[in-house]
Formats: structure tokens, C-alpha cells, sequence
């Protein structure tokens, strides 16, 4: 059960994709604990136990089954305020030895999933012409690591997707920004091998991990009611440029 | 109501939601022969996206299944259905009668 630390977002209703588990898991009990109404989307089941969690098992890059989600969502919420796109899956391989099918999988979650969930919050936000979205990228972005083409260019992708959508709403009040966040311990860093990790860590102007609390406090920074003039930026963690 | 007069409404709801915004002279006329895509509108494109999405968002309630008004089989249709409110209503009358 999740405890309740505050009422910061008490009101607010939070959709967060990949919130099974990983930085998925810990934004949606972020905002639990300060008072949201939760929306989880991911594949899998979620083990988070709060009344003021709901949570959906949908595949985002399945547009069918976005769109029966958002009327569900539409029907019991009736609007969203904040959009947290975190989920992504990550393969990293060298080019030339990619699956195919590993790297459609990238563009479809990562790239296409993104901006399905993103298009139809945008819908429930216009209803009280307020909202605020943050896209989830990587540090993968601007380092360009070996082995992560595809999923580097999905998540270049979506920055480029948040500056868009952040002019398109900007007249309904919505901003539109980007997190690109350094590498944190969870279950998609463990599919890569440690002295990769180690080696991109101790190049980083601040080198070590990041933890949630470096995630959260930037996200808390974006979603603030105060963060009104705040759109279409990108702030990555660890000193990444 | 009958359904066709419910469809209608929603429309009408999503025009009246529309002027609240605008000046007099700006207003869209709530009438079945209103224009609303193409040289004869007076709406500018967020006006017709707004506008779009709330008539689909209050359709698929209506209706309780999904409804566009810009997926692939809309945009295939000649006029595209939003381009007045006659063509709205027909194109989401024919989506309440599928099966």
C-alpha cells in the first residue's frame, strides 16, 4: 500500500505508461503519495495497492486498444492533467545484427506507443484547457552509444514529437517537455552488460547512477502549476548535454 | 430523442463549446448546412481539430464505441465528414449502424 507523504497533486489525475515496474513503477507511487489519481498503463499486471490507483493492461502501440482504454478513461475520469510516457523497451545490439523484429518492437513502443497515449491525453486534457505531458528519453540521445541505434533514434524521436505537440497545445494551456534521464538501476539496465554501464557512468560530469529522486524532482518541476512557460525543453540528468 | 437528434446535439454541443471562444462575427452557425472544412468555412485549423475532437470524444459516449471523424475510412470518404455538419452527422450515423 502506498503511503500518502503529501497533497501535492491531490486533484490531479496521472496517467503513467510502464508503470509495472522500474522508473514506471516508482513515478505512479510518487504520485500516490502525494495525493493523484493514478492511471497505469502497461503490458503486464501492476502489484501497486491503492484506491487511488487504476491500472490498465494495454499494449500502447496497439491503437485499438488505446483508443477502448482512453473511452474508459474518458468515461470514470473524465479529463487527464499530467502524462508521464515512460514506457519503453530496449534492445541493444549492434546494426548489424539487429533483429528486425527487436527493432520494430523499439519504434512501435518507444516511438509510435509514445505518441498514441500522447494524442489521446492531449484529447482529456483539452477539456479543462490545462495539462502537462513529459516524455521520458535517455541519455542514449546525446551519447549515442554503440549497440543502441534504433532505440537512441526512437528516443530522438520523441523529443522531437514533445517539441511539436508542445506548439500544437499550447492554446489549450498544455506544455510539452522532455526528461532524459541517466542510467538508474532497474530491469531494462540489467539487460546490459555492467562495464558498459560503468564506463558510460564514469564519463558523465557527475559520475554516478541516478536515483528516483533525481527523476522525480525534475518531473515534479514540469508538471508544477508554476511551470506554465515551460515547454518544448529537454533537461537530462548527470551533467548529459 | 432519436438517435440522429442525439448525434445532432453533440454536434451542436461541440459548435456551442466552439463560440464560446469567439467574437460575434466569428461565430459558427449551428445549423445542419453549416461549413466547416474547405474555401467556404470561417474556421482555422485548431478551430476544426477542437473541433473534430470534440465531436468525437462526445460521439463515442453517445454511442459507446469509437468514433473518428479522421482515421483512414473517414479521410477515404468523399467529402471528408467533417466538412459540414450534414456530412459530420451522416458519416457517424452510418458508424452507429455498423455492426
Amino acid at each position: 500500500m502506498t503511503d500518502c507523504v503529501g497533497s501535492a497533486y491531490e486533484d490531479r489525475v496521472v496517467v503513467v505508461t510502464g508503470s509495472s515496474r522500474g522508473v514506471g513503477f516508482s513515478i505512479a507511487n510518487h504520485f500516490l503519495a502525494h495525493g493523484a489519481q493514478v492511471i497505469g498503463l502497461s503490458t503486464a499486471s501492476c502489484s501497486i495497492e491503492s484506491n487511488n490507483y487504476t491500472h490498465y493492461a494495454v499494449r500502447i502501440d496497439e491503437s485499438d486498444q488505446v483508443l477502448a482504454v482512453f473511452r474508459g478513461i474518458r468515461k470514470r475520469f473524465g479529463a487527464v492533467d499530467i502524462l508521464i510516457n515512460n514506457a519503453a523497451v530496449l534492445t541493444s545490439q549492434h546494426a548489424m545484427i539487429m533483429p528486425v523484429s527487436s527493432a520494430q518492437d523499439m519504434i512501435n513502443v518507444n516511438f509510435m506507443g509514445a505518441f498514441l497515449v500522447a494524442k489521446e491525453c492531449a484529447k482529456l486534457m483539452k477539456k479543462k484547457k490545462w495539462g502537462r505531458i513529459v516524455n521520458i528519453s535517455s541519455m542514449a540521445v546525446s551519447l549515442e552509444p554503440v549497440g543502441d541505434s534504433v532505440y537512441a533514434g526512437c528516443k530522438a524521436a520523441l523529443t522531437t514529437i514533445s517539441n511539436v505537440m508542445a506548439k500544437e497545445l499550447s492554446a489549450i494551456n498544455v506544455t510539452c517537455n522532455t526528461l532524459g534521464i541517466s542510467a538508474i538501476k532497474s530491469d531494462m539496465l540489467a539487460q546490459l552488460p555492467e562495464e558498459k554501464i560503468d564506463a558510460v557512468i564514469a564519463s558523465l560530469p557527475i559520475p554516478r547512477y541516478a536515483n528516483f529522486e533525481d527523476i522525480s524532482n525534475v518531473i515534479d518541476f514540469f508538471v508544477s502549476e508554476k511551470s506554465s512557460y515551460v515547454t518544448a525543453q529537454t533537461i537530462y540528468l548527470g551533467g548529459v548535454s | 430523442m432519436s438517435k440522429k437528434d442525439a448525434i445532432l446535439e453533440v454536434i451542436y454541443e461541440a459548435i456551442a463549446d466552439l463560440n464560446d471562444d469567439k467574437s460575434e462575427d466569428e461565430k459558427v452557425a449551428a445549423t445542419m448546412d453549416a461549413i466547416l472544412f474547405g474555401p467556404e468555412s470561417g474556421l482555422d485549423s485548431l478551430d476544426l481539430v477542437s473541433l473534430i475532437v470534440d465531436v468525437e470524444g462526445g460521439a463515442s459516449d453517445l454511442l459507446d464505441k469509437s468514433v473518428s471523424l479522421s482515421d483512414d475510412n473517414a479521410m477515404d470518404q468523399d467529402p471528408v465528414p467533417f466538412t459540414s455538419v450534414a456530412s459530420m452527422l451522416d458519416y457517424i450515423m452510418g458508424l452507429a449502424d455498423e455492426k
